[in-house]
Protein backbone atom coordinates (compact mmCIF):
# COMPACT_ATOMS: atom_id res chain seq x y z
CA UNK A 1 0.00 0.00 0.00
CA UNK A 2 1.33 3.68 -0.75
CA UNK A 3 1.97 5.14 2.28
CA UNK A 4 1.54 9.18 2.83
CA UNK A 5 4.45 11.16 2.76
CA UNK A 6 4.94 14.66 4.70
CA UNK A 7 5.66 17.80 3.69
CA UNK A 8 9.40 16.95 3.22
CA UNK A 9 9.01 13.49 2.29
CA UNK A 10 6.53 14.79 -1.10
CA UNK A 11 9.38 17.63 -1.54
CA UNK A 12 12.22 15.18 -1.98
CA UNK A 13 10.21 12.80 -3.81
CA UNK A 14 9.01 15.51 -5.99
CA UNK A 15 12.59 16.70 -5.94
CA UNK A 16 13.72 13.40 -7.28
CA UNK A 17 11.21 13.02 -9.96
CA UNK A 18 11.63 16.09 -11.52
CA UNK A 19 15.33 14.96 -11.70
CA UNK A 20 14.69 11.19 -12.77
CA UNK A 21 12.75 13.46 -15.48
CA UNK A 22 15.22 15.63 -16.66
CA UNK A 23 18.68 14.51 -15.75
CA UNK A 24 18.17 10.96 -14.33
CA UNK A 25 19.24 9.43 -10.98
CA UNK A 26 21.77 7.59 -10.02
CA UNK A 27 21.64 4.51 -7.80
CA UNK A 28 21.37 5.72 -4.87
CA UNK A 29 18.76 7.88 -5.42
CA UNK A 30 16.59 5.81 -7.36
CA UNK A 31 16.66 3.55 -4.06
CA UNK A 32 15.77 6.62 -2.44
CA UNK A 33 12.47 7.14 -4.70
CA UNK A 34 11.74 3.38 -4.02
CA UNK A 35 11.59 4.07 -0.59
CA UNK A 36 9.63 6.87 -0.78
CA UNK A 37 7.06 4.69 -2.61
CA UNK A 38 7.00 7.06 -5.74
CA UNK A 39 9.08 5.58 -8.12
CA UNK A 40 6.25 4.81 -9.84
CA UNK A 41 4.72 8.16 -10.51
CA UNK A 42 5.42 8.84 -14.40
CA UNK A 43 3.47 12.32 -13.83
CA UNK A 44 6.81 13.93 -14.28
CA UNK A 45 8.30 12.01 -17.05
CA UNK A 46 5.14 12.53 -18.92
CA UNK A 47 5.12 16.64 -18.75
CA UNK A 48 8.47 16.37 -19.93
CA UNK A 49 7.96 14.58 -22.83
CA UNK A 50 4.94 16.60 -23.14
CA UNK A 51 7.35 19.89 -23.35
CA UNK A 52 9.84 17.78 -25.81
CA UNK A 53 7.05 16.79 -27.80
CA UNK A 54 5.73 20.30 -27.90
CA UNK A 55 8.60 22.02 -28.71
CA UNK A 56 9.91 19.88 -31.35
CA UNK A 57 10.84 20.28 -34.98
CA UNK A 58 9.71 16.88 -36.52
CA UNK A 59 12.47 15.74 -38.79
CA UNK A 60 11.92 12.29 -40.93
CA UNK A 61 14.53 9.25 -40.00
CA UNK A 62 17.19 8.44 -43.04
CA UNK A 63 16.18 5.51 -44.19
CA UNK A 64 19.27 4.11 -43.41
CA UNK A 65 18.97 4.25 -39.57
CA UNK A 66 15.37 2.62 -40.18
CA UNK A 67 16.84 -0.59 -42.15
CA UNK A 68 19.31 -1.13 -39.46
CA UNK A 69 16.70 -0.69 -36.62
CA UNK A 70 14.54 -3.29 -38.56
CA UNK A 71 17.33 -5.61 -39.01
CA UNK A 72 18.10 -5.34 -35.31
CA UNK A 73 14.65 -6.43 -34.49
CA UNK A 74 15.13 -9.34 -36.79
CA UNK A 75 12.13 -7.82 -39.12
CA UNK A 76 13.20 -8.01 -42.95
CA UNK A 77 14.64 -4.24 -43.85
CA UNK A 78 14.76 -3.08 -46.96
CA UNK A 79 11.80 -4.93 -49.16
CA UNK A 80 14.09 -6.30 -51.67
CA UNK A 81 17.40 -6.72 -49.53
CA UNK A 82 18.00 -10.02 -48.42
CA UNK A 83 19.30 -10.91 -45.20
CA UNK A 84 20.92 -14.53 -45.15
CA UNK A 85 20.52 -15.22 -41.66
CA UNK A 86 16.62 -14.73 -42.25
CA UNK A 87 15.40 -15.14 -45.45
CA UNK A 88 14.01 -18.56 -45.12
CA UNK A 89 12.79 -18.38 -42.41
CA UNK A 90 10.69 -15.06 -42.65
CA UNK A 91 10.54 -14.19 -46.52
CA UNK A 92 7.23 -14.72 -47.50
CA UNK A 93 7.11 -17.49 -44.71
CA UNK A 94 8.58 -19.98 -47.34
CA UNK A 95 9.33 -23.39 -46.25
CA UNK A 96 10.54 -25.84 -48.32
CA UNK A 97 7.57 -28.54 -49.55
CA UNK A 98 7.86 -31.83 -47.91
CA UNK A 99 6.55 -35.13 -49.54
CA UNK A 100 3.34 -36.95 -48.04
CA UNK A 101 1.73 -40.25 -48.87
CA UNK A 102 -1.01 -39.03 -51.13
CA UNK A 103 -2.34 -38.99 -55.01
CA UNK A 104 -2.83 -36.61 -57.71
CA UNK A 105 -4.35 -38.48 -59.96
CA UNK A 106 -6.28 -41.65 -59.25
CA UNK A 107 -4.97 -44.74 -61.51
CA UNK A 108 -7.63 -47.06 -63.01
CA UNK A 109 -7.25 -50.01 -60.77
CA UNK A 110 -8.18 -48.04 -57.77
CA UNK A 111 -10.72 -48.76 -55.83
CA UNK A 112 -12.54 -45.91 -53.76
CA UNK A 113 -14.44 -48.19 -51.01
CA UNK A 114 -11.79 -49.52 -49.35
CA UNK A 115 -9.69 -52.11 -50.77
CA UNK A 116 -6.45 -51.84 -51.87
CA UNK A 117 -5.25 -48.91 -53.47
CA UNK A 118 -2.06 -46.76 -55.46
CA UNK A 119 -0.44 -44.23 -53.92
CA UNK A 120 1.42 -41.86 -55.71
CA UNK A 121 3.46 -38.89 -54.57
CA UNK A 122 2.66 -35.39 -55.16
CA UNK A 123 3.94 -32.49 -52.95
CA UNK A 124 2.60 -30.03 -50.27
CA UNK A 125 3.74 -27.40 -48.72
CA UNK A 126 3.67 -27.49 -44.69
CA UNK A 127 2.65 -24.32 -44.32
CA UNK A 128 -0.24 -24.83 -46.49
CA UNK A 129 -1.56 -27.95 -44.97
CA UNK A 130 -1.13 -26.32 -41.77
CA UNK A 131 -3.61 -23.35 -42.70
CA UNK A 132 -6.65 -25.91 -44.17
CA UNK A 133 -9.43 -25.68 -43.16
CA UNK A 134 -10.42 -28.31 -40.86
CA UNK A 135 -13.44 -29.90 -42.31
CA UNK A 136 -14.13 -33.12 -41.96
CA UNK A 137 -12.45 -36.23 -44.45
CA UNK A 138 -14.43 -36.99 -47.57
CA UNK A 139 -11.79 -38.12 -49.61
CA UNK A 140 -8.82 -39.62 -49.38
CA UNK A 141 -7.03 -38.81 -52.41
CA UNK A 142 -7.42 -34.76 -53.78
CA UNK A 143 -5.46 -32.88 -56.26
CA UNK A 144 -3.88 -29.79 -55.28
CA UNK A 145 -5.30 -26.22 -56.53
CA UNK A 146 -2.89 -24.36 -58.49
CA UNK A 147 -1.47 -21.15 -57.13
CA UNK A 148 -3.89 -18.38 -57.78
CA UNK A 149 -3.13 -16.04 -60.45
CA UNK A 150 -2.73 -12.68 -59.16
CA UNK A 151 -2.94 -10.40 -62.20
CA UNK A 152 -0.69 -7.57 -60.88
CA UNK A 153 2.04 -7.93 -58.54
CA UNK A 154 2.70 -5.24 -56.22
CA UNK A 155 5.01 -6.83 -53.98
CA UNK A 156 8.18 -8.10 -55.89
CA UNK A 157 9.78 -10.54 -53.29
CA UNK A 158 6.51 -12.69 -52.71
CA UNK A 159 6.13 -12.71 -56.72
CA UNK A 160 9.83 -14.30 -56.57
CA UNK A 161 9.19 -16.43 -53.75
CA UNK A 162 5.75 -17.83 -55.25
CA UNK A 163 7.68 -18.78 -58.30
CA UNK A 164 10.43 -20.76 -56.16
CA UNK A 165 7.50 -22.64 -54.17
CA UNK A 166 5.42 -23.70 -58.08
CA UNK A 167 9.33 -24.22 -59.85
CA UNK A 168 9.70 -26.53 -56.65
CA UNK A 169 6.54 -28.09 -56.93
CA UNK A 170 6.73 -28.69 -60.86
CA UNK A 171 10.27 -30.86 -60.58
CA UNK A 172 8.69 -32.88 -57.25
CA UNK A 173 5.54 -33.46 -59.71
CA UNK A 174 7.75 -34.09 -62.44
CA UNK A 175 9.79 -36.59 -60.24
CA UNK A 176 6.76 -38.20 -58.69
CA UNK A 177 5.72 -38.92 -62.55
CA UNK A 178 8.58 -40.54 -63.51
CA UNK A 179 8.55 -42.42 -60.16
CA UNK A 180 5.16 -43.61 -60.11
CA UNK A 181 5.73 -44.62 -64.30
CA UNK A 182 9.11 -46.45 -63.10
CA UNK A 183 7.94 -49.30 -60.88
CA UNK A 184 5.19 -51.23 -60.12
CA UNK A 185 2.15 -49.93 -58.10
CA UNK A 186 2.67 -50.30 -54.11
CA UNK A 187 -0.01 -51.73 -52.68
CA UNK A 188 -0.62 -50.28 -49.75
CA UNK A 189 -3.30 -51.35 -46.66
CA UNK A 190 -6.22 -48.92 -45.12
CA UNK A 191 -4.28 -48.28 -42.77
CA UNK A 192 -1.04 -46.79 -44.89
CA UNK A 193 -3.73 -43.77 -45.82
CA UNK A 194 -3.25 -40.78 -45.14
CA UNK A 195 -6.06 -39.20 -44.77
CA UNK A 196 -6.00 -35.22 -46.46
CA UNK A 197 -8.43 -32.85 -45.54
CA UNK A 198 -10.53 -31.78 -48.35
CA UNK A 199 -9.73 -28.57 -50.02
CA UNK A 200 -12.67 -26.52 -51.10
CA UNK A 201 -12.46 -26.17 -55.20
CA UNK A 202 -10.31 -23.99 -56.55
CA UNK A 203 -11.52 -20.70 -57.05
CA UNK A 204 -11.02 -17.98 -60.04
CA UNK A 205 -9.50 -15.28 -58.78
CA UNK A 206 -11.22 -12.05 -60.20
CA UNK A 207 -8.71 -9.89 -62.74
CA UNK A 208 -7.85 -6.57 -60.42
CA UNK A 209 -10.45 -4.93 -63.54
CA UNK A 210 -13.26 -6.89 -62.50
CA UNK A 211 -12.56 -6.65 -58.78
CA UNK A 212 -12.16 -2.99 -59.57
CA UNK A 213 -16.09 -3.11 -60.89
CA UNK A 214 -17.38 -5.22 -58.54
CA UNK A 215 -16.17 -2.86 -55.54
CA UNK A 216 -18.19 0.03 -57.58
CA UNK A 217 -20.68 -2.06 -58.23
CA UNK A 218 -21.09 -3.09 -53.87
CA UNK A 219 -19.75 -0.95 -52.20
CA UNK A 220 -22.28 2.33 -51.59
CA UNK A 221 -18.96 4.78 -50.14
CA UNK A 222 -16.59 4.73 -52.73
CA UNK A 223 -14.60 8.11 -53.21
CA UNK A 224 -13.46 8.48 -57.04
CA UNK A 225 -10.71 10.61 -57.35
CA UNK A 226 -9.13 11.67 -60.81
CA UNK A 227 -5.04 11.39 -60.88
CA UNK A 228 -3.50 14.77 -61.41
CA UNK A 229 0.53 14.14 -62.60
CA UNK A 230 2.99 16.54 -61.75
CA UNK A 231 5.88 17.75 -63.65
CA UNK A 232 7.64 14.77 -63.25
CA UNK A 233 8.68 13.12 -66.65
CA UNK A 234 7.28 9.71 -65.60
CA UNK A 235 3.87 11.02 -65.19
CA UNK A 236 3.82 13.16 -68.29
CA UNK A 237 0.17 13.01 -69.74
CA UNK A 238 -0.99 10.06 -67.42
CA UNK A 239 -4.19 10.40 -66.77
CA UNK A 240 -6.68 7.71 -64.60
CA UNK A 241 -8.18 7.34 -61.15
CA UNK A 242 -8.47 6.27 -57.82
CA UNK A 243 -11.10 4.14 -56.24
CA UNK A 244 -11.12 3.58 -52.44
CA UNK A 245 -14.43 2.13 -50.25
CA UNK A 246 -13.67 3.43 -46.17
CA UNK A 247 -16.28 0.11 -45.50
CA UNK A 248 -14.03 -2.68 -47.62
CA UNK A 249 -11.08 -1.17 -46.79
CA UNK A 250 -9.96 -1.72 -50.43
CA UNK A 251 -8.90 0.16 -53.45
CA UNK A 252 -7.60 0.37 -56.71
CA UNK A 253 -5.24 3.05 -59.06
CA UNK A 254 -5.97 2.64 -62.51
CA UNK A 255 -3.42 4.18 -64.85
CA UNK A 256 -3.31 5.21 -68.41
CA UNK A 257 0.03 6.71 -70.08
CA UNK A 258 1.99 6.22 -66.74
CA UNK A 259 5.79 5.43 -67.64
CA UNK A 260 6.52 1.50 -67.54
CA UNK A 261 9.19 1.28 -64.94
CA UNK A 262 12.22 -0.79 -65.15
CA UNK A 263 12.00 -3.00 -61.48
CA UNK A 264 15.66 -2.79 -61.44
CA UNK A 265 16.15 0.76 -61.19
CA UNK A 266 12.75 1.75 -59.65
CA UNK A 267 9.69 0.88 -58.41
CA UNK A 268 5.90 3.19 -57.82
CA UNK A 269 4.85 3.28 -54.11
CA UNK A 270 1.64 4.86 -53.48
CA UNK A 271 1.23 6.74 -50.20
CA UNK A 272 -2.67 7.43 -48.61
CA UNK A 273 -3.10 10.38 -46.01
CA UNK A 274 -6.02 10.04 -44.18
CA UNK A 275 -7.28 12.84 -42.53
CA UNK A 276 -7.85 10.77 -39.10
CA UNK A 277 -3.94 10.23 -39.42
CA UNK A 278 -0.83 12.79 -39.13
CA UNK A 279 -0.19 14.07 -41.91
CA UNK A 280 3.47 13.78 -41.55
CA UNK A 281 3.06 9.89 -42.07
CA UNK A 282 1.00 8.79 -44.67
CA UNK A 283 0.00 5.08 -44.77
CA UNK A 284 1.96 2.97 -47.06
CA UNK A 285 -0.10 2.15 -49.96
CA UNK A 286 2.21 -0.84 -51.74
CA UNK A 287 4.63 -0.85 -54.28
CA UNK A 288 4.01 -1.53 -57.82
CA UNK A 289 5.05 -1.70 -61.30
CA UNK A 290 3.73 -0.54 -64.69
CA UNK A 291 4.67 -2.73 -67.44
CA UNK A 292 2.40 -0.99 -70.49
CA UNK A 293 1.46 2.88 -71.20
CA UNK A 294 -2.14 1.54 -71.77
CA UNK A 295 -4.52 0.76 -69.13
CA UNK A 296 -2.80 -0.66 -65.78
CA UNK A 297 -5.27 -1.35 -62.74
CA UNK A 298 -2.97 -1.92 -59.67
CA UNK A 299 -4.57 -2.97 -56.23
CA UNK A 300 -4.12 -0.96 -53.38
CA UNK A 301 -2.41 -2.60 -50.65
CA UNK A 302 -2.79 -0.48 -47.65
CA UNK A 303 -0.58 -0.89 -44.34
CA UNK A 304 -2.65 0.65 -41.99
CA UNK A 305 -6.90 1.49 -42.08
CA UNK A 306 -7.57 4.66 -44.19
CA UNK A 307 -10.62 6.08 -42.95
CA UNK A 308 -11.35 9.47 -44.73
CA UNK A 309 -7.76 9.72 -47.45
CA UNK A 310 -7.31 13.04 -48.32
CA UNK A 311 -5.09 12.49 -50.78
CA UNK A 312 -3.29 10.05 -52.73
CA UNK A 313 0.30 10.40 -54.05
CA UNK A 314 2.48 8.23 -56.22
CA UNK A 315 6.41 8.39 -55.71
CA UNK A 316 9.11 7.02 -57.43
CA UNK A 317 11.21 4.96 -55.09
CA UNK A 318 14.35 2.65 -54.80
CA UNK A 319 13.52 -1.11 -55.79
CA UNK A 320 11.30 -2.58 -53.07
CA UNK A 321 10.00 0.76 -51.57
CA UNK A 322 10.79 2.67 -48.89
CA UNK A 323 9.27 3.06 -44.92
CA UNK A 324 9.40 6.49 -45.41
CA UNK A 325 9.44 8.67 -48.68
CA UNK A 326 11.55 11.73 -48.96
CA UNK A 327 9.16 12.39 -51.32
CA UNK A 328 11.75 13.70 -54.42
CA UNK A 329 9.34 12.14 -57.26
CA UNK A 330 6.04 11.99 -57.04
CA UNK A 331 4.54 11.52 -59.77
CA UNK A 332 0.94 11.69 -59.64
CA UNK A 333 -1.56 12.60 -57.27
CA UNK A 334 -5.65 12.50 -56.62
CA UNK A 335 -7.08 14.75 -53.93
CA UNK A 336 -11.02 15.66 -53.57
CA UNK A 337 -11.77 18.51 -54.72
CA UNK A 338 -11.95 21.33 -51.87
CA UNK A 339 -14.68 24.49 -51.77
CA UNK B 1 -5.91 11.04 -17.01
CA UNK B 2 -7.42 13.43 -19.34
CA UNK B 3 -10.44 13.97 -20.33
CA UNK B 4 -11.91 12.09 -23.49
CA UNK B 5 -13.55 15.00 -25.02
CA UNK B 6 -9.97 16.63 -24.96
CA UNK B 7 -7.91 13.93 -26.58
CA UNK B 8 -7.48 13.91 -30.74
CA UNK B 9 -8.55 10.63 -31.78
CA UNK B 10 -5.21 8.56 -31.90
CA UNK B 11 -4.70 6.08 -34.47
CA UNK B 12 -5.18 1.87 -33.54
CA UNK B 13 -2.48 1.48 -30.74
CA UNK B 14 0.45 -0.66 -32.19
CA UNK B 15 1.84 -1.42 -28.74
CA UNK B 16 -0.16 -4.68 -28.29
CA UNK B 17 1.13 -5.65 -31.44
CA UNK B 18 4.40 -5.27 -30.73
CA UNK B 19 4.95 -6.42 -27.87
CA UNK B 20 3.26 -9.72 -28.96
CA UNK B 21 6.42 -9.24 -32.00
CA UNK B 22 4.23 -8.51 -34.94
CA UNK B 23 6.67 -7.39 -37.73
CA UNK B 24 4.38 -5.66 -39.65
CA UNK B 25 3.09 -3.48 -36.44
CA UNK B 26 7.07 -3.16 -35.61
CA UNK B 27 6.80 -1.26 -39.36
CA UNK B 28 4.21 0.58 -38.79
CA UNK B 29 5.86 1.88 -35.15
CA UNK B 30 8.81 2.20 -36.72
CA UNK B 31 6.94 4.81 -39.56
CA UNK B 32 4.34 6.06 -37.15
CA UNK B 33 7.49 7.41 -34.82
CA UNK B 34 10.72 7.11 -36.25
CA UNK B 35 10.38 10.72 -37.17
CA UNK B 36 9.85 11.59 -33.74
CA UNK B 37 12.19 9.64 -32.00
CA UNK B 38 14.45 10.57 -34.66
CA UNK B 39 14.03 14.56 -33.61
CA UNK B 40 13.97 13.97 -30.11
CA UNK B 41 17.22 11.93 -30.26
CA UNK B 42 18.81 14.30 -32.31
CA UNK B 43 18.53 17.22 -30.14
CA UNK B 44 20.09 15.27 -27.77
CA UNK B 45 22.75 13.68 -29.02
CA UNK B 46 23.70 15.78 -31.91
CA UNK B 47 26.54 13.90 -32.72
CA UNK B 48 25.50 10.22 -31.86
CA UNK B 49 22.37 10.23 -32.85
CA UNK B 50 21.68 6.90 -35.43
CA UNK B 51 23.28 4.72 -32.22
CA UNK B 52 20.79 6.46 -30.08
CA UNK B 53 17.87 6.07 -32.27
CA UNK B 54 18.72 2.13 -32.64
CA UNK B 55 19.04 1.28 -28.66
CA UNK B 56 15.52 3.50 -28.13
CA UNK B 57 13.47 1.74 -30.77
CA UNK B 58 15.07 -1.70 -29.40
CA UNK B 59 14.17 -0.52 -25.30
CA UNK B 60 10.70 0.33 -26.84
CA UNK B 61 9.96 -3.39 -28.55
CA UNK B 62 10.81 -4.47 -25.17
CA UNK B 63 8.56 -1.84 -22.94
CA UNK B 64 5.82 -2.17 -25.75
CA UNK B 65 4.00 -4.78 -23.07
CA UNK B 66 3.97 -1.87 -20.67
CA UNK B 67 1.99 0.87 -22.55
CA UNK B 68 -1.15 1.53 -20.56
CA UNK B 69 -3.77 4.16 -23.00
CA UNK B 70 -5.03 5.21 -19.62
CA UNK B 71 -2.04 6.76 -18.40
CA UNK B 72 -0.44 8.39 -21.25
CA UNK B 73 -1.14 8.24 -25.32
CA UNK B 74 1.09 6.05 -27.27
CA UNK B 75 3.01 8.92 -29.06
CA UNK B 76 3.79 10.05 -25.19
CA UNK B 77 4.72 6.76 -24.09
CA UNK B 78 6.91 6.35 -27.06
CA UNK B 79 8.56 9.72 -26.32
CA UNK B 80 9.22 8.95 -22.76
CA UNK B 81 11.27 5.51 -23.43
CA UNK B 82 13.06 7.70 -25.78
CA UNK B 83 13.77 10.02 -23.71
CA UNK B 84 14.84 7.53 -20.43
CA UNK B 85 17.03 6.49 -22.92
CA UNK B 86 18.75 9.55 -23.71
CA UNK B 87 18.82 10.72 -20.29
CA UNK B 88 20.86 7.45 -19.61
CA UNK B 89 23.20 7.40 -22.71
CA UNK B 90 23.98 11.04 -21.54
CA UNK B 91 24.18 10.30 -17.69
CA UNK B 92 26.93 7.00 -19.20
CA UNK B 93 28.71 10.05 -20.66
CA UNK B 94 29.22 12.36 -18.03
CA UNK B 95 30.65 9.31 -15.91
CA UNK B 96 33.75 9.46 -19.08
CA UNK B 97 35.84 12.21 -20.49
CA UNK B 98 34.43 13.54 -23.61
CA UNK B 99 35.56 15.68 -26.58
CA UNK B 100 31.83 16.77 -27.74
CA UNK B 101 31.15 19.78 -27.97
CA UNK B 102 28.04 21.47 -26.42
CA UNK B 103 25.62 23.38 -28.62
CA UNK B 104 26.65 27.07 -28.56
CA UNK B 105 23.15 28.54 -28.45
CA UNK B 106 20.30 25.58 -28.40
CA UNK B 107 17.58 25.81 -30.77
CA UNK B 108 14.19 25.75 -29.93
CA UNK B 109 11.07 25.48 -32.17
CA UNK B 110 8.25 27.92 -31.36
CA UNK B 111 5.39 25.88 -29.22
CA UNK B 112 3.23 27.88 -31.50
CA UNK B 113 4.61 25.93 -34.52
CA UNK B 114 5.47 22.40 -33.06
CA UNK B 115 3.25 19.56 -34.31
CA UNK B 116 0.70 18.75 -32.86
CA UNK B 117 1.08 14.98 -32.29
CA UNK B 118 -0.81 14.52 -29.01
CA UNK B 119 -3.03 15.59 -26.76
CA UNK B 120 -0.36 16.01 -24.02
CA UNK B 121 1.83 18.31 -26.15
CA UNK B 122 -1.20 20.54 -26.81
CA UNK B 123 -1.84 20.84 -23.31
CA UNK B 124 1.74 21.30 -22.38
CA UNK B 125 2.10 23.82 -25.83
CA UNK B 126 -0.73 25.61 -23.73
CA UNK B 127 0.81 25.53 -20.40
CA UNK B 128 4.22 26.98 -21.71
CA UNK B 129 2.99 29.74 -22.81
CA UNK B 130 1.47 30.44 -19.44
CA UNK B 131 5.04 30.75 -17.69
CA UNK B 132 7.58 33.16 -17.22
CA UNK B 133 10.10 33.76 -20.69
CA UNK B 134 12.80 32.61 -18.31
CA UNK B 135 11.02 29.66 -16.66
CA UNK B 136 10.11 28.41 -20.15
CA UNK B 137 13.42 29.06 -21.16
CA UNK B 138 15.16 26.84 -18.43
CA UNK B 139 12.02 24.19 -18.52
CA UNK B 140 12.68 23.73 -22.66
CA UNK B 141 16.85 23.35 -22.34
CA UNK B 142 16.61 21.02 -19.13
CA UNK B 143 13.54 19.10 -20.80
CA UNK B 144 14.19 19.10 -24.65
CA UNK B 145 17.82 19.25 -24.45
CA UNK B 146 18.62 17.38 -21.63
CA UNK B 147 21.23 20.01 -20.24
CA UNK B 148 21.77 19.65 -16.90
CA UNK B 149 20.89 22.61 -14.13
CA UNK B 150 24.86 23.42 -14.17
CA UNK B 151 25.28 23.43 -17.79
CA UNK B 152 21.49 25.61 -18.17
CA UNK B 153 23.27 28.65 -14.91
CA UNK B 154 26.74 28.21 -17.36
CA UNK B 155 24.77 29.15 -20.23
CA UNK B 156 22.52 31.34 -19.18
CA UNK B 157 23.96 33.40 -16.25
CA UNK B 158 21.53 32.20 -14.04
CA UNK B 159 22.87 31.62 -10.39
CA UNK B 160 21.82 27.64 -10.03
CA UNK B 161 19.56 27.79 -7.13
CA UNK B 162 17.41 29.88 -9.89
CA UNK B 163 18.01 27.37 -12.72
CA UNK B 164 16.59 24.63 -9.79
CA UNK B 165 13.54 26.91 -9.02
CA UNK B 166 12.75 27.42 -12.63
CA UNK B 167 13.44 24.25 -13.36
CA UNK B 168 11.02 23.13 -11.01
CA UNK B 169 8.58 25.08 -11.02
CA UNK B 170 8.16 24.97 -14.43
CA UNK B 171 7.83 21.48 -14.96
CA UNK B 172 5.22 21.65 -11.78
CA UNK B 173 2.71 23.67 -14.12
CA UNK B 174 3.17 21.52 -17.23
CA UNK B 175 2.32 18.33 -14.69
CA UNK B 176 -0.44 20.21 -13.26
CA UNK B 177 -1.44 21.10 -16.53
CA UNK B 178 -1.75 17.43 -17.68
CA UNK B 179 -3.49 16.11 -14.69
CA UNK B 180 -6.19 19.05 -14.68
CA UNK B 181 -5.45 20.38 -11.36
CA UNK B 182 -4.18 23.57 -9.36
CA UNK B 183 -0.36 23.60 -9.26
CA UNK B 184 -0.57 23.10 -5.31
CA UNK B 185 -2.17 19.93 -5.44
CA UNK B 186 -0.11 16.67 -5.15
CA UNK B 187 -2.70 13.69 -6.37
Amino acid sequence: MKRTLNEIETFRAQELLLQRATEGLDDAEAHELAALGADEDYSFDLAASAVDIATLKVEVMPIGVADKILIAAGVEASRTMVIPSMAMSTLAGYVPPRMISTGSTIPPNVQLGGGPVVGVVVPLVENQQSQLPPTPVAARFIERPPAPVIPIQSRKRSTSYAWIAAAASIVLAAGAVVWATQREPEVITKEKIVEVPVQPPPRKEPTAAEARAQLLATERDVTTLAWTPTKDPNGAGASGDVVWSATAQRGYMRFVGLTPNDLKQLQYQLWIFDKDRDQAYPVDGGVFDVSSTGEVIVPITARLRVNEPVLFAVTIEQPGGVVVSKRERIVVTAAPKTG
Amino acid sequence: MFPASDRPPDPAPLMGRVAAGDAVAIRECLARYGGLVWSIARRFEYSDAEDAVQEIFLDLWKSAARFDPGIASETAFVAMIARRRLIDRRRSRRRRPTTEQMPEQPTFADPASAPDTCAEASQAARALDQLRPEQRQVLVMSTAHGMSHGEIAAQTGMPLGTVKAHARRGLLSIRAALLGVDQGENP
